[in-house]
């Protein structure tokens, strides 16, 4: 009993926000056009959110995805002025991810530094190397060629709607992250280890390597989503993607709410990654401040896990 | 004189009864000593006098005054002292704070810690117990293990003038475990001189020979109940060993349907690794070999070895003619299994399913297959009759014989050409144990060569074909089972000269 009340305690709060919403703003909200505008605002930090599910999931987390997104789009953009093909800077840019959340990896699982300490101190080493390479100024304009900004403008046309790429990408990147945790034998040490790392470990499970290896899938994620914001706003600054970080850990934490044993899942990261978009997109649209914004998402994540905390307390005894 | 009485102490957790009636009366001025195997009831007796643990059933009175031994308090104002076998200690504060840890620190105007008297205090205590070679401030990490012993053991004496009390009862556990010879006669100095205060000491201990010099009367627990009670005068050795480990296993353990088969499975010839040194042994297929010694001989070093925790650092050491594996992923490939002694920690998800718990090390391939993983657990449980709702349950639902035997059907699976048992049946309830003894028959008829470790005698006696007994790390004897009693077995771990 309480155990369904907790998990269904968050999405009583989505659905809650969702009437909210559509009662006060009857004309805009609930209207093709702005859910598929959503799902393009949101397709960022869906892909953020679902990479870091994979680390999350052996109960580590990655503060540098912010850092690293702006780092993959300072990365591209440098390379686009200097002339490379569109191909180069997409490549250059994702190798950078992967490489440095093999770096982290490597610091969490070989050199066996707290999760915390290790991604904290490459989150700045990340965005120093953006400040460094982009001379702390926005790349814009013309260094950004056509065929990389229109591909954030282009989509797929399905009557007189559009569905945007950002939103298909964001949407195969969580089929793909889905897949790889609920659907490999990978996921399953994943989810073990993160049941109990040493009894893992005594079960035959290569811990190290397949910690390294899930860092480097959030690095990659977070390189896929700052090129994508790069894309979007056809220009790259060293600061651009550092919101995302604390929204993907907080929509990874919402989602955990609503599993049966409080473990990350794909899916309901996506709810989290949901519920935070649309309340962003509602309360823009009801001229509410930014900053208020900011203090109700705190208090969501906090009650949130609060309560699945508490219900959990309870049924344990 | 004082004069204690316990009377009917019982205490169960959950059907199992960890104490059973048992009456302990001690004297003032007298040292008692308290025997017993692991399991037999001492540590649940020494928690319900320390009030930590409530008891089902306990009658307490002290100089002939009927007192409730409801929390550590009130033991505490009873006048019972502790000193426990764990080395708790905080190493990164000195030594004086580390002493005087729970009580009130005095105090200079009523708020700033007063040091000095700190420091003198614990001094003094030091002093008491002939210590005084430890230094007060020091940090309590920098001292020695046998230092840190005495420091906790003088803890005790530390004097508090707001709550001074004259104690009435020393209750010692296993005191001399980390103290060196000169250290342990520092203390069994100190002992007299508590007994001569008129305060009872019960001496809780293994080393026979201490028992039988320092005290002058022994009790005897056996499974939770009184089996012996008497004036030391009264007793020797083999009695106390008989005592201790005197039941009759003969029917309690499924009897071998084959004999060892002639192929090797492991064989080591003088080999050292981790703090292990000298083992050398010949395991076949189909044969039980039993790892035994005092508490911390190794035993679970010896194990882990195999499965690549420890590394060979001389002598031969080979599995089926190739060198050991290196790491635990090449051990469970390799056909060796492992059931860690620690089932929550070491073993088990508890919040993950019985099926992923069973299926982790038989993982194969990229892609998940949940049916081939459904078919796994179930054909394991049904055979290890594990008792669930059903296999995507929690493991943490289940009761300890149950998750051992979740940790029993993942080491079974394929059967495996070594397993290695930890404890095997350690906090396993009666009729699971049973179980667990016909599934370990069973795998090493089929030819599996099994290693297991036990702390309790019987259960090797009865499971094993021959025993390996380590003295520190080393391999001191190599017993044939054939014949040997419980009593034989024990003198064996006290050294080779004891009968």
């Amino acid at each position: 009993m309480t155990q369904t009340l907790r998990q269904s305690g968050t999405l009583l709060g989505f659905a809650t926000i969702l009437i909210f919403l559509t009662i006060q703003l009857p004309e805009t909200f609930l209207t093709a056009r702005n859910l598929i505008n959503i799902s393009q605002q949101l397709s960022m930090l869906a892909v953020v959110a679902a990479t870091m599910t994979i680390v999350m999931v052996m109960n580590d987390f990655d503060l540098s995805v912010g850092s690293m997104a702006s780092l993959a789009g300072i990365v591209a953009a440098v390379l686009f002025a200097a002339g490379f093909p569109v191909w180069v800077g997409l490549l250059a840019a994702l190798s950078v991810g992967l490489l440095g959340g093999l770096f982290n990896g490597f610091l969490v699982s070989i050199l066996g530094i707290l999760p915390f300490v290790a991604t904290l101190g490459t989150l700045t080493v990340f965005s120093g190397t953006a400040f460094l390479m982009s001379d702390g100024k926005t790349i814009f304009g013309r260094d950004i060629p056509e065929g990389f900004s229109g591909f954030a403008r282009a989509g797929i046309e399905i009557g007189d709607m559009k569905i945007p790429f950002l939103t298909l990408t964001a949407l195969a990147v969580i089929l793909v992250c889905w897949f790889i945790l609920e659907q490999t034998n990978f996921g399953r040490r994943l989810y073990a280890i993160g049941g109990n790392r040493e009894a893992a470990h005594l079960a035959g499970i290569r811990v190290k390597r397949l910690r390294l290896m899930a860092f480097a899938l959030t690095g990659l994620g977070a390189a896929g989503a700052g090129l994508m914001y790069a894309a979007r706003v056809a220009s790259a600054n060293p600061t651009q993607g550092s919101g995302l970080m604390l929204d993907a850990i907080a929509a990874v934490f919402l989602g955990m709410t609503m599993s049966r044993q409080g473990e990350p899942r794909v899916l309901y990261t996506l709810v989290g990654v949901l519920m935070l978009g649309v309340l962003d997109n509602g309360l823009t649209q009801l001229r509410v401040d930014s900053y208020v914004r900011e203090i109700l998402v705190g208090l969501i994540v906090i009650s949130a896990v609060a309560i699945a905390a508490f219900s959990k307390r309870n049924t344990a005894c | 004189m004082h004069r204690l009485e316990f009377r009917n102490m019982c205490k169960a957790y959950g059907g199992a009864k960890a104490l059973d009636g048992v009456d302990l009366s001690l004297s003032g001025g007298r040292v008692h000593a308290l025997m017993g195997e692991n399991g037999a009831g001492k540590s649940t007796l020494i928690k319900l006098l320390a009030g930590v643990v409530p008891a089902d059933v306990l009658f307490v009175s002290v100089d002939d005054i009927e007192i409730a031994l409801t929390s550590a308090q009130a033991a505490q104002r009873a006048g019972f002292r502790f000193i426990h076998q764990e080395l708790n200690i905080v190493p990164q504060v000195s030594v004086a704070e580390n002493m005087l840890l729970g009580r009130t620190f005095p105090r200079r105007f009523g708020l700033a810690v007063d040091w000095k008297q700190v420091n003198a205090r614990a001094q003094d205590a030091l002093a008491f117990l002939g210590a005084d070679h430890i230094d007060v401030r020091a940090l309590a990490g920098d001292l020695t293990t046998g230092d840190r012993m005495l420091m906790k053991i003088a803890a005790a004496f530390v004097t508090d003038p707001i709550t001074d009390e004259r104690a009435v009862l020393y209750v010692l556990d296993e005191p001399t475990a980390a103290l060196t010879s000169a250290e342990s006669e520092l203390l069994f100095d100190v002992i007299a001189r508590l007994a001569a205060t008129g305060a009872a000491v019960l001496y809780v201990s293994h080393r026979i020979d201490e028992v039988l010099r320092i005290c002058d009367v022994v009790t005897v627990l056996r499974d939770g109940r009184l089996v012996s009670s008497g004036p030391t005068s009264a007793t020797d050795k083999a009695q106390i060993i008989r005592d201790m480990t005197g039941r009759n296993v003969a029917d309690a353990f499924p009897v071998a349907a084959a004999s060892p088969a002639p192929d090797v499975i492991v064989s080591m010839d003088r080999v050292s690794a981790g703090r292990l040194s000298d083992i050398t042994f010949d395991l076949h297929a189909g044969e039980v070999i039993g790892i035994a010694g005092l508490a911390n001989a190794g035993q679970g070093t010896f194990l882990e070895t195999f499965i690549g925790l420890h590394k060979v650092t001389s002598g031969h050491a080979q599995l089926r003619g190739v060198a050991l594996p290196r790491s635990p992923e090449q051990a469970w490939r390799r056909g060796i299994a492992y059931l860690p002694r620690e089932r929550r920690s070491e073993g088990l998800m508890l919040n993950m399913s019985i099926r992923a718990n069973i299926a982790l090390p038989h993982l194969t391939g990229v892609q998940a297959n949940a049916s081939r993983e459904r078919h796994m657990a179930e054909t394991l449980s049904s055979q290890m009759r594990l008792k669930c709702e059903h296999l995507d349950q929690p493991v943490t639902q289940l009761s300890g014989g149950n998750q051992q035997k979740v940790l029993f059907a993942r080491a079974l699976y394929g059967l495996p050409d070594l397993l290695l048992l930890d404890e095997p049946t350690r906090g396993v309830d009666v009729g699971a144990k049973y179980d667990i003894y016909c599934t370990v028959r069973e795998a090493s008829a089929k030819g599996c060569a099994i290693l297991m470790t036990s702390s309790d005698l019987p259960e090797l006696l009865g499971m094993c074909d021959r025993i390996i007994v380590l003295h520190d790390g080393r391999q001191a004897h190599m017993l044939d089972c054939d014949g040997l009693t419980s009593s034989d077995l024990l003198s064996h771990f006290y050294g080779a000269k004891a009968a």
